[in-house]
């Protein structure tokens, strides 16, 4: 089932993952793949985009980041409230039919999608070897939930309290360097996804990444996630999109767009364009 | 063999299937992408004086029937657009449609003025967005002297190759003396409709859906409105219509042009059909004119009328 018109439903429970982090969760019936996504409607503020999980034994589920007004009016909210949601939408992850091991690279809120596609994984018994990083140990996303499904964890953190002291690209470059893995899938930050696509690339190994951009309609007709050069929306054709389609999306690291439509570098690039 | 190319005010499109403005069109590489999927010409999402971000979301869904939106003319302005109107032009091989808008008569030939040294084929007057108002609070082409200033005064920025069509909402009473009075005023052509003013409530929440209480409705639901539009209009302008609402199905696109479109404006579908809508729409509209043995879009124009 696909709503296209907000479906109203009370928050059933809601979890604290971190100081930043909450989880929700909802009966709802639902049809979402990892990598797809729903536009959540908080009501009087606004409607945003959120990866989906249905969790085994749980349901529907969001982890939302409070990062600006309608995230922190969201983790104000208590179980019993109402809130609207609209999908799922967009292109979800794909798995090898012979994928014998996976790797999974998450900065931040992408360990979202890469949960529920580890939970699918599993099911399937394939390996799955993680890269999560944060900026510190309390703030690694679902570590334990993923340590009891059998995945194995390689642990960053900025600050050096657990794991590797650093990005979390390091570690998985020098495990791309020794290891076989049929798939590699990143979702984070776009300069963590661009690093991860220079390394799968370099090794030649076949990748899904999630490209994220500012979502409207979710429909595909308001045209705001649009990408340069292909005109591919992001909440049709993406947000999931392979290496190979990558190289075509000629934005992709460099710039995305506001929601007025106007062209935006992203902070670590020079300007060139406008 | 039928032949689905028209002539629109003296350009021939392949087929008479536009991208109404407002859907997908905010880049060359949308406008480029929906070209590629079948139409025969494609408008740019309206642009108007300055930066826009428009209203929050909730800003469009859909129910059933129609798509709800209340988007707010989000533009990034006319400056930073032009570089965008001057690649859309190089990458496109079908004709372009500037929709501009603005709040004041004077901004909209500020914006026209801007957009001129492009050389565009058509530029589109939208009079008719539910999400801006004339200096009287009113939609301009609800206001018959308004409709007529902007098109009037724009037209004399515009160089004569220029095109000019107005845009309108069927929701003035005076609807086809509006119709009129921009022809006189100078347009080339007319477009209708925009999308009919419209407000939907979560009996749940208690509250609107949209964030800006109200927005406008698209897609199949407003398709008798938008018929019965082009269908008055026909009988009043002798410039050609560009026919908008709730267009679907081939189906569909016949009966406009049977009500007296000349070409056809496309936006919602591709919710309900895809990208490819065009090309569905194009192949249903060859299928229709097969079996009924007519061979140009030209013969079925009007025919509504005939009895
Ligand atoms: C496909 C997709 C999946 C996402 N999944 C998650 C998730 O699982 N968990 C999570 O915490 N966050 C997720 N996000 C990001 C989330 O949508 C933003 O954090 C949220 O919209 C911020 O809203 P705000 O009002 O709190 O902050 P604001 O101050 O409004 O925005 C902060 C930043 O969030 C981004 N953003 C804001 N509005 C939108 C929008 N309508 N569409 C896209 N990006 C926007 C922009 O980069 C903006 O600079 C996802 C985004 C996308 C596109
Ligand atoms: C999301 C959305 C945005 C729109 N934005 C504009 C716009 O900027 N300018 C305009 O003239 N019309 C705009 N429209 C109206 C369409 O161009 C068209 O007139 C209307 O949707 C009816 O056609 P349809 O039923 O095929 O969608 C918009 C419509 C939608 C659904
Ligand atoms: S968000 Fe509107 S087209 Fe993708």
């Amino acid at each position: 089932m696909r709503y296209d018109k907000p479906k109203v439903v009370s928050i059933k429970k809601i979890i604290e993952e971190n100081s930043r982090v909450k989880s929700f969760l909802f009966d709802l019936e639902i049809q979402a793949k990892p990598g797809q996504f729903v536009m959540v409607w908080i009501p009087g503020y606004d409607e945003k985009p959120f990866g989906v999980i249905l969790k085994d034994g749980a349901g529907l589920m969001i982890t939302v980041a409070a990062v600006g007004r309608s995230t922190k009016a969201l983790h104000q909210m208590k179980a019993g409230n109402l809130i609207g949601i609209r999908g799922a939408y967009g292109s979800h992850f794909h798995l090898p039919s012979e994928a014998k091991s996976i790797a999974l690279v998450a900065g931040g809120y992408g360990m979202v999608p890469l949960a529920y596609l580890a939970q699918e994984a599993r099911k399937k018994n394939i390996n799955v070897e993680l890269f999560l990083g944060a900026r510190t140990q309390k703030e690694l996303l679902f570590a334990s939930w993923m340590k009891e499904i059998g995945v194995k964890l390689h642990l960053s953190t900025d600050d050096g309290s657990v794991g590797h002291h650093g990005f979390v690209t390091e570690p998985f470059a020098e495990y791309v360097k020794n290891k076989q893995t049929d798939q590699v899938y990143v979702v984070g930050p776009e300069i963590m996804e661009y690093k991860v696509a220079q390394i799968c690339y370099k090794k030649q190994v076949p990748f899904e990444v999630s490209v994220e951009r500012y979502m409207k309609c979710g429909l595909g007709i308001c045209g705001q996630c649009c990408v340069d050069n292909t005109g591919w929306r992001m909440c049709v054709e993406g947000p999931i999109i392979n290496g190979e389609d990558l190289k075509k999306i000629i934005e992709f690291g460099k710039y995305h767009r506001t929601a007025s439509g106007k062209v935006e570098y992203f902070p670590w690039v020079k300007k060139t364009k406008n | 063999m039928v032949d689905l190319s028209v002539d629109l005010a003296g350009i021939t499109l392949k087929n008479p299937l536009i991208l109404a403005s407002g859907i997908m069109g905010v880049s060359a590489s949308s406008l480029k992408y929906v070209e590629e999927n079948g139409a025969g010409a494609v408008t740019l999402k309206s642009i108007g004086p300055k930066d826009r971000e428009g209203h929050h979301n909730p800003t469009v869904f859909a129910w059933g029937e129609g798509v709800a939106n209340s988007v707010g003319l989000s533009n990034p302005g006319v400056e930073v657009a032009l570089a965008m109107i001057k690649e859309s032009m190089d990458r496109l091989s079908v004709p372009l449609i500037v929709s501009i808008f603005a709040d004041k008569a004077e901004n909209f030939v500020r914006v026209a003025d801007k957009i001129m040294p492009l050389k565009p084929l058509v530029i589109e007057v939208n009079l008719s967005c539910p999400n801006t108002e004339d200096e009287f609070g009113k939609m301009f082409s609800l206001d018959l002297g308004a409709a007529e200033r902007v098109v009037s005064m724009v037209r004399t920025v515009c160089d004569r190759s220029t095109k000019i069509f107005a845009k309108l909402t069927p929701e003035a009473t005076d609807f086809t003396t509006i119709g009129k009075a921009v022809e006189n005023a100078g347009a080339d052509g007319i477009t209708a409709i925009n999308t009919v003013l419209s407000s939907i409530i979560d009996p749940y929440m208690g509250c609107p859906i949209l964030n800006n209480k109200i927005g406008g409705i698209s897609g199949r639901a407003i398709k008798p409105v938008g018929i019965e539009a082009v269908y008055n209009l026909y009988k009043t302008v002798k410039v050609p219509i560009i026919g908008t609402g709730g267009i679907t199905t081939g189906e569909d696109a016949i009966e406009y042009i049977m009500a007296g479109a000349t070409a056809l404006g496309v936006g919602s579908a591709i919710y309900y059909r895809g990208i490819d809508v065009f090309q569905k729409i194009a192949k249903e509209m060859k299928d229709f004119m097969e079996k009924m043995g007519y061979k140009t879009i030209t013969e079925m124009r009007g025919m509504a009328h005939r009895s």
